[in-house]
């Protein structure tokens, strides 16, 4: 048993080698991410200190809980997206060894085996890396940032792991169903309901939070701002995933009038799998949806306060932290578009064989980028002002000026969002390349 | 060299005709040109039955009891006698048809010899193989066009014989395999 | 109109062709036979201009091909080249239709009529009910005719075919060779068939064996003679024609 658990882990070709080791960097991040985040919930609050006067002082809680949510969820996305990395290949081969005898059981313990054994290498490098730069800032900062203790490195490490074996598990899923379907794979996950149910629990969770403010029946305000963050985070996700049915609409209907073959050929393959892009583009589209968030209040602030540095400092910090997720978001893009290629490279070195040009395969990967990111974006953008402003509401002096801010700040993010997908794709051409070679042609 | 009616000379020799014109038979009532025409029909490429072969098949098939005479058309001459299946012809019929053939292991032909002999000798085998092969490959040609062309008929006879000629081209690839290697091994 | 002459090519130490001539007129049907490994698909993607040999060139209607860089050879095959593979080159999100109305639209013919004129393919092809299926959804056999409907669409004036009939059964892979052969002979396509099956090198005019990257034989129709040595030169490497 173990044997046949480890063996396809040992017979590797290269790209899942490194694959494997992308699934290790991703748990590593998460799992810094975790921890970090741990540290800053660990910050005292109303401590006055000039260094770290955003977390400390009372103004700019929203922001600071905003921030804390950006830390979180990226790490848990990540993580996620990190164990999906290598699902293409490694379903392939899941299905091989069911054709082979393996029993269901066995080849979704193989799956959990690779994650977690990816997780727990890459978690414990991501751990020691965040002890030691904590150990650091704890030193010279002289005690102001505290030192987070180790146990809860662990729990974070034995979190992430946890959660890679979880997909790890899941992600056989298929394969347990069907070990044929691979091969012959017509029908495609599609929008589910729950995606839908994602969205209410979270306006619900938000909700409690606005209305409990300072009076929340667990932890006090810290319980509001935790059920306000849950809240937004849950809310995202089922956002991003209910654009699986707009992700859908779009491209089916950009398919539909297109007499462009590369607008045709994008559209149906985003229209045959809209789950996996949104899937893809969730830290897109959370990136979207706070800048475009913070955008609205920035504008609320800025035109009621007028420029000063102190905010200045946070915004742009906060503005870094937006494009520190867009990169990660573009990693996750990335490993989509990789995946994605794998499966059609026989079609599309056929296609190319037959004198389509490769710039033009080349604009089918930026296509789809476009049409799966615009609705996402799109969506983001508006549900992040919205959110502001519909929270912010009572808060005075919502001038026409501050809306218009709030308006095209969102749209300048849900551009970059757009923008970001399409730069991906550009990039994602050297893969492209690599999957036209003539031997993908050979039928021996 | 075969060609198609040599094949279907073959099948037909293996069905045997008494069989083939009880078959017809079990259709309905039929008078011996009506048989001799349809015989031509079915099996295309066959020598065509003499009229005498029908008539003293079909009086042996009267002895046996496998056929009677059914109606006798007036002022007809023996061309106007209809004949009927009996039971016990159908039943001589499904016995028949149930009957499995023997695998011949057709290892009788020239073209083996040939190549064994070539191969014993040495040294021509090779271009000898692939000069078969290329008289091989024109005649599967010119049933494949054949077959592309004909009756549903005319195709089944194409088929056996387009497979039976693949299958020794087959075997001639394998040869000149299994020569090469052999050359490779004595050489080294 | 399509002329290789002393092509070589090696992958690393393997020597995939070494010395392979062949001539091939306009309208005629050859087919590429010999033993796996023997360079087959590696004269044939020479040939099609997919891949550039080290020595040796190859000419359509006396211009050069190898020479020209990956562009306008890519241009070169589209306007000129259909090509059929033994399986996958569907993509395997567009209907039956879309995928053979593709070439089409690359060509930038409207949107309208490439769709029409694919329809009409599929029902020339017989394969008018699987139109708007999924490859998914298709059968082998239908598939490759798809496949062929997709590489004569765009009116090549050659078609390639590597194995077209390797994953079928005898009887669909007549039927396909059959609308192949059929349809080349009709509009006068040269088509150029990779196989190693006898039965499918017997659809074609020609043959050109090949044995360890040479070629090996030859042989045209008309050979037949029973007994009598046809034509074919067995010599190693040397160009057989009849
Ligand atoms: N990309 C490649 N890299 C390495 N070796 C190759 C490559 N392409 C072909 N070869 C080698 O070149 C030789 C000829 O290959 P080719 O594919 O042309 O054979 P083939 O006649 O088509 O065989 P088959 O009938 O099995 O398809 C083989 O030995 C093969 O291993
Ligand atoms: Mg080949």
């Amino acid at each position: 048993m173990i044997t046949v658990i480890r063996m396809p882990v040992r017979g590797r070709s290269a790209p899942e080698r490194a694959r494997a080791r992308l699934m290790s960097v991703g748990a590593a991040l998460a799992t810094f991410l975790l921890c970090a985040a741990v540290t800053l919930v660990s910050f005292r609050i109303d401590t006055p200190d000039d260094r770290l006067w955003m977390f400390t002082e009372r103004e700019p809680r929203l922001v600071v809980a905003l921030t804390l949510a950006l830390l979180v969820v990226p790490a848990a996305v990540f993580t996620y997206q990190a164990s999906r990395l290598a699902t293409a290949t490694r379903e392939r081969r899941l299905a091989a060894l069911r054709l082979a005898g393996a029993t269901p059981y066995e080849t979704r313990l193989i799956g959990a085996y690779e994650a977690g054994r990816q997780a727990l290498l890459g978690g414990s490098l991501g751990g020691v890396a965040h002890l030691a730069v904590n150990v650091v800032l704890w030193w010279s900062l002289d005690g102001v940032v505290p030192l987070l203790s180790p146990v809860w490195t662990l729990a974070a490490l034995a979190a992430v792991v946890l959660a890679e074996v979880w997909s790890g598990l899941a992600a056989g899923r298929h394969v347990v169903a069907s070990p044929l379907g691979l091969v012959r794979r017509a029908r495609l996950r599609g929008p589910r309901a729950v995606d839908l149910l994602l969205v209410a629990l979270g306006v619900a969770l938000l909700a409690a939070g606005l209305i409990g403010k300072g009076r929340f029946p667990v932890l006090g305000k810290y319980g509001a701002a935790l059920s306000m963050t849950a809240g937004m985070v849950l809310l995202l996700f089922g956002l991003v995933l209910a654009a699986t049915w707009l992700i859908r609409a779009v491209a089916r209907r950009a398919g539909r009038v297109t007499a462009a073959p590369e607008t045709l050929l994008a559209a149906r393959i985003v229209q045959a799998d809209p789950r996996a892009w949104a899937r893809a583009l969730t830290v897109v589209g959370l990136t979207v949806f706070f800048g475009s968030g913070i955008g609205a209040q920035q504008g609320n602030v800025l035109l009621r306060t007028g420029l000063q540095p102190p905010y200045l400092t946070a915004y742009l910090l906060i503005d870094l932290a937006l494009l520190l997720a867009l990169v990660t978001s573009a990693a996750a893009l990335v490993v989509h578009q990789a995946e994605e290629l794998l499966d059609h490279r026989r079609s599309f070195a056929a296609l190319a064989a037959s004198g389509v040009p490769a710039t033009a395969l080349g604009r089918v990967l930026t296509r789809q980028a476009l049409i799966a990111a615009s609705p996402v974006c799109v969506v983001a953008a508006v549900a992040g002002a919205g959110l502001v402003i519909l929270t912010g509401a009572d808060a005075p002096g919502w001038s026409p000026g501050a809306f218009a801010f709030t308006a095209v700040r969102a749209a300048v993010m849900a551009g970059i969002g757009v923008l970001a997908a399409v730069l991906v794709a550009r990039a994602s051409r050297r893969i492209l390349r690599e999957a036209l070679r003539p031997e993908e042609l050979r039928t021996g | 060299m075969y060609s198609l009616g040599e094949y279907i000379e073959c099948i037909v020799a293996i069905m045997s005709t008494r069989h083939v014109l009880l078959g017809l038979l079990a259709e309905r009532p039929k008078h011996g040109y009506e048989l001799k025409k349809e015989h031509d029909h079915h099996l295309p490429g066959a020598r065509p039955l003499a009229y005498g072969q029908v008539y003293a098949t079909l009086q042996r098939l009267e002895r046996d009891g496998f056929a009677e005479v059914a109606e006798t058309a007036q002022g007809g001459g023996p061309e106007r006698t209809v004949y009927a299946i009996t039971d016990r012809g159908g039943a001589e019929l499904a016995r028949w048809l149930e009957e499995v053939e023997e695998s011949a292991p057709y290892v009788v032909s020239p073209l083996f010899s040939r190549v064994v002999v070539a191969a014993v000798t040495g040294g021509a085998a090779d271009g000898y193989l692939l000069r078969q092969r290329a008289a091989h490959l024109a005649r599967m040609r010119e049933l494949t066009a054949e077959r592309r062309s004909g009756s549903p008929a005319r195709a089944l006879a194409a088929d056996y014989a387009l497979q039976h000629l693949d299958a020794d081209l087959r075997w001639i690839e394998t040869a000149m395999e299994r020569l090469a290697d052999l050359r490779g091994e004595i050489d080294a | 109109m399509l002329e290789a002459r002393a092509l070589r090519k090696a992958f690393g130490r393997t020597t995939a062709l070494d010395g392979v001539s062949a001539e091939i007129g306009e309208g005629e049907i050859i087919a590429i036979t010999g033993p796996s490994g023997s360079g087959k698909s590696t004269l044939l993607h020479c040939l099609a201009g997919i891949i550039r040999p080290e020595a040796g060139e190859v000419r359509l209607d006396g211009r050069r091909v190898d020479t020209l860089d990956e562009d306008d050879r890519t241009r070169l095959r589209r306007e000129n080249f259909g090509i059929v593979f033994q399986f996958g080159q569907l993509v395997p999100e567009l209907s039956a239709v879309e995928n053979v109305a593709l070439p089409l639209l690359f060509n930038r013919h409207g949107r309208r009529e490439s769709l029409r004129t694919a329809r009409s393919w599929l029902e020339r092809l017989d394969t008018a009910d699987c139109a708007d299926h999924l490859p998914g959804e298709l059968s082998g056999g239908q598939l490759q005719r798809v496949a062929v409907a997709r590489a004569l669409a765009v009116g090549p004036r050659v078609v390639f075919a590597d194995e077209p009939t390797g994953a079928l059964d005898s009887l669909a892979g007549e039927q396909v060779m059959d609308t192949l052969v059929g349809t080349a002979r009709e509009s006068r396509t040269t088509l150029v068939i990779v196989t190693h099956d006898n039965r499918v090198a017997a659809y074609a005019d020609r043959e050109i064996v090949l044995r360890d990257g040479t070629v090996a034989g030859a042989s045209t129709v008309g050979t037949s003679t029973a007994g009598a040595p046809a034509a074919g030169a067995p010599a190693a490497g040397g160009e057989a024609t009849t």
